[in-house]
């Protein structure tokens, strides 16, 4: 081999390169697109129905699933199954509204749906039962399980964190191409609450690192800034109002499901359904001044349905 | 004909394995076996006794399951040894497997009447008063006994065997192939090249119809699998040596097999050519192959199918020259065995492991903070008296807490199951542990009931409690608790859990979510162990902790 340029050579590169090029060229474009919709985030408050269609109404509000899912994508859905409690108690995300959200997945042609979580309370097998996600997810065509062994997490390091510096992220997530987040809306003893971005606690091996940190805030924002879901679905349909995030404590039957592409607006949006203010929760609030999303519900296009 | 009954036995030995196997498989959740899966444990007639003996009660329904066998002894001699009990076709198994085939039968060890002699002395240790029952006067009846037919009952050793070292090894195997596969799965070679995931995806269904256990580790699993491996290797001194020299349920059972009216007969065709002496797994016919001794021969009919002149042939009728009942026991051995016996029951009452306070009505070992015993374990005298330590409350849990103790109830309480809670919590939603138990050492409890079984009680080490020692925010102890025992002290701003002792349990999950390493900051001790109190006085404990009535750090009520 000579170090001198063939005609195919060079016509090789010249279309790489530019193909290369028209693609950065794409990207700058999304990016701009994105943040554009950051200034003014919509998300989707759909009530008043079952819990299926408050999926469907919401998912559709902002535009509809195939938005976020292509065809052949893998999809990771993020639920709370942290507790053996069952559904009724609202320790855990309602299991109609996983199992909806693994069908509309279904619909749009994506290639392989895990359900995720990485569950406190032992044992999985109880934990996936007692939850009834196992059951209805699987049944809606999705592969169910809990992450108990270091081996199934990634390291993630996080550059700008200001309480942790790197984070064992469930690996699964991190290699979906489609990142659903679907917590419950829970009262929480240490945060306040307990939402969308205090969910992604539950994709980490080890908690431990967050309460032993300088802020289990500032961890938890840390976190969220590197492990961003594309979507989020939260489910609002029974809250838990006292001796959360476990219960067994007092509920409320809300009948909402909120759905955004902004975390920190579902969240604060959530927030107000315990007639709770967004600024006064400590994650919430530092997660807005790091620039992860807005939490001036005045700024953010609510759209009900 | 004379080669059909072996291998009928063969087959009966294999079926009966299979199905010990089957239900220590089943013994999991959800635990929906029709068949109880400690079925071989209550049909152990020696289980039976001696604990019934021990705790000085009928112990149900293990009585019937046994008195099954025992009615199949007296009919047929040891049957239960040759063609049913697990542990003498494992010998089998090994031996064959191993190539193991003892001594020649005039250079094997001659200790047949050992075995007798080591019933005498379980049964006399279940009967010498070791203990009194609550707070009754002392007398044979307020008494219980202590156990000490855990050591060597085959079924029990066994079922301990599978638990303690077969389980971990299974979940090691399964989850290291689990570990290289997500491991490939996960490289960046399968990312980069997605056929390679297509040729493993077999292999990856496969994992996924097995499951990911999570992986059980228990402590004395090496003594134990050492004990197991002790019985199989001395099989190169006879074969079966287990069975025939040691075993108190193979001498129960012999001498029960006495009764029974079937014997072998040695017809004049008989050559004398000694292929039925060689042949015999258990020594039982003397040199004079005429001649073979009843409480020893296991009923397996290998002599009858090895006899080239078919002169071998079953019998009805009791008597018959050919059959020596005699159990050959020497008196002065006999008082050795007893002996023997009164010092099973005096070696654990020499240390320190029984010496006890006693606190508000409650009898606590001095040696035993962390003795937490699972909910619906009797009161400990009788709980340890009647536990024979097979594991099956071990095998069945599904976090791994329940472990053998080895120091923490002295050594009259080695192998029998505690809370260890830094290896999993008691999970409130489970109550499989009361529903395995083939002595009711753990009495069968409901979910509901846990609210106030109290087995112990945590306590918060403010000194290393991380909200505590170094305002963090960190309430997990409080978030995981199943029963709403913690709350939050807010000092200086900072939340800080403190532990409600009326509510607590003592289920442990606090000390397992603590993330303080290694030990945890909140752990659980035996303090608040009730199980001297009826279930009923529990739960009225429970209710005035509920109205309020009882204040931290109050005396419970002396009920």
């Amino acid at each position: 081999m000579t170090d001198e340029i063939t005609r195919r050579d060079f016509l090789r590169r010249a279309v790489v390169g530019g193909a290369a090029a028209i693609g950065i060229g794409e990207l700058v474009a999304v990016r701009a697109d994105m943040a554009d919709a950051a200034s003014s985030p919509t998300i989707a408050v759909a009530s008043k129905r079952r819990p299926a269609e408050l999926v469907r109404a919401s998912v559709e509000a902002l535009g509809g699933i195939g938005k976020f899912v292509k065809k052949g994508n893998r999809v990771v859905i993020k639920p709370n199954i942290g507790w053996a409690r069952k559904a009724e108690q609202a320790a855990t995300t309602n299991p109609e509204i996983v199992a909806e959200i693994v069908r509309l997945c279904k619909q749009a042609g994506a290639r392989d749906i895990r359900v995720v979580d990485h569950a406190v309370d032992r044992p999985d097998a109880l934990v996936l039962r007692m939850s009834g996600i196992e059951a209805a997810a699987r049944k809606a065509g999705a592969q169910v399980s809990l992450a108990s062994s270091p081996a199934l997490y990634e390291k993630v390091s996080l550059p700008k964190g200001r309480a942790l510096k790197s984070v064992s992220v469930i690996r699964d997530l991190r290699r979906a191409d489609v990142f659903i987040n679907v917590p419950i809306a829970k009262v929480h003893n240490t945060t306040g609450l307990t939402l969308g971005i205090k969910n992604m606690l539950g994709a980490v091996w080890d908690r431990g690192a967050f309460h032993r940190s300088s802020s289990l805030d500032q961890a938890i924002v840390d976190c969220a800034a590197e492990v961003r879901p594309h979507l989020v679905i939260l489910d609002a349909i029974r809250i838990l109002l006292t001796n959360g995030p476990k219960g067994p404590g007092r509920t409320a039957d809300k009948g909402i499901v909120v759905a955004g592409t902004d975390q920190v607006a579902v969240d604060a949006y959530a927030a107000t359904l315990f007639d709770r203010k967004a600024e006064q929760i400590g994650h919430l609030q530092r997660a807005h001044a790091a620039g992860l999303g807005e939490i001036d519900l005045r700024r953010v296009n609510v759209r009900h349905v | 004909m004379s080669k059909r009954l072996r291998l009928l036995r063969r087959v009966s030995q294999a079926l009966f394995s299979a199905g010990f196997l089957v239900l220590f498989a089943v013994a999991a959740y959800p635990l929906l076996s029709p068949v109880p899966v400690d079925l071989f444990l209550r049909a152990d007639p020696l289980l039976a006794l001696s604990t019934m003996i021990s705790l000085r009660q009928l112990v149900f329904p293990a009585l019937w399951y046994a008195l099954t066998v025992v009615v199949l002894t007296i009919l047929l001699g040891r049957v239960f040894c040759g063609w049913i009990c697990p542990m003498g076709t494992a010998i089998d198994a090994c031996e064959r497997l191993f190539g193991i085939r003892g001594r020649r039968p005039s250079a094997a060890p001659r200790l047949s009447s050992l075995k007798f002699y080591i019933l005498l002395a379980i049964l006399i240790t279940a009967a010498l008063p070791s203990a009194h029952r609550k707070a009754a006067e002392p007398s044979i009846s307020g008494s219980v006994g202590l156990s000490a037919v855990y050591l060597l009952d085959p079924v029990a050793l066994l079922t301990r065997t599978l638990t303690l070292t077969g389980l971990p090894a299974a979940h090691w195997a399964i989850g290291m192939g689990g570990d290289v596969l997500n491991g490939w799965n996960g490289s960046d070679a399968v990312q980069d090249h997605p056929w390679i995931a297509v040729l493993l995806s077999p292999l990856q269904m496969a994992y996924g119809l097995v499951g990911r256990p999570e992986g059980a580790y228990f402590r004395l699993s090496a003594i134990t699998f050492l004990v197991f491996a002790g019985i199989i290797a001395l099989s190169r001194y006879a074969r079966r040596f287990w069975c025939r020299n040691l075993c108190p349920l193979g001498a129960l059972l012999g001498w029960l097999g006495r009764l029974s009216p079937i014997r072998l007969r040695v017809s004049e065709e008989c050559t004398r050519c000694m292929r039925c002496v060689n042949e015999c797994k258990v020594g039982a016919i003397s040199d004079d192959p005429h001649h073979y001794s009843g409480p020893e021969c296991i009923e397996c009919y290998s002599c009858i199918a090895v006899c080239p002149e078919n002169a071998i042939s079953l019998a009805r009728g009791h008597r018959g020259e050919e059959r020596e009942d005699d159990l050959r026991l020497g008196r002065r051995r006999v008082l050795a065995a007893m002996g023997a016996g009164v010092a099973a029951v005096a070696l654990p009452k020499v240390g320190l492991g029984v010496r006890r306070t006693d606190a508000g009505g409650q009898v606590l070992k001095l040696s035993s903070m962390r003795l937490i015993r699972p909910p619906g374990a009797l009161a400990e005298d009788e709980f340890v008296t009647a536990c024979v330590r097979c594991g099956e409350c071990m095998k069945v849990c599904m976090t791994n807490t329940l472990q053998p103790a080895v120091g923490e109830g002295g050594l009259e309480a080695l192998g029998t199951p505690i809370i260890v809670p830094r290896v999993g919590p008691c999970t409130q939603p489970c109550d499989l542990c009361g529903r395995v138990c083939p002595t009711r050492a753990i009495q069968p409890f409901s979910i509901e009931e846990k609210d106030y079984l109290y087995v112990g009680t945590a306590s918060l080490d403010r000194s290393t409690c991380i909200a505590w020692a170094q305002d963090k925010e960190c309430l997990i102890c409080d978030e995981a608790c199943s029963y709403d025992a913690i709350s939050q002290d807010v000092v200086d701003g900072v939340s800080r859990p403190v532990v409600h002792e009326p509510i607590c349990t003592g289920c442990g999950i606090c000390e397992w979510v603590c993330p303080v390493e290694p030990r945890g900051a909140i752990r659980v001790n035996s303090s608040g162990d009730k199980r001297h109190l009826t279930r009923n006085e529990q739960r009225a404990i429970r209710e005035l902790a509920d109205e309020g009535t009882l204040e931290q750090g109050s005396p419970y009520p002396g009920l």
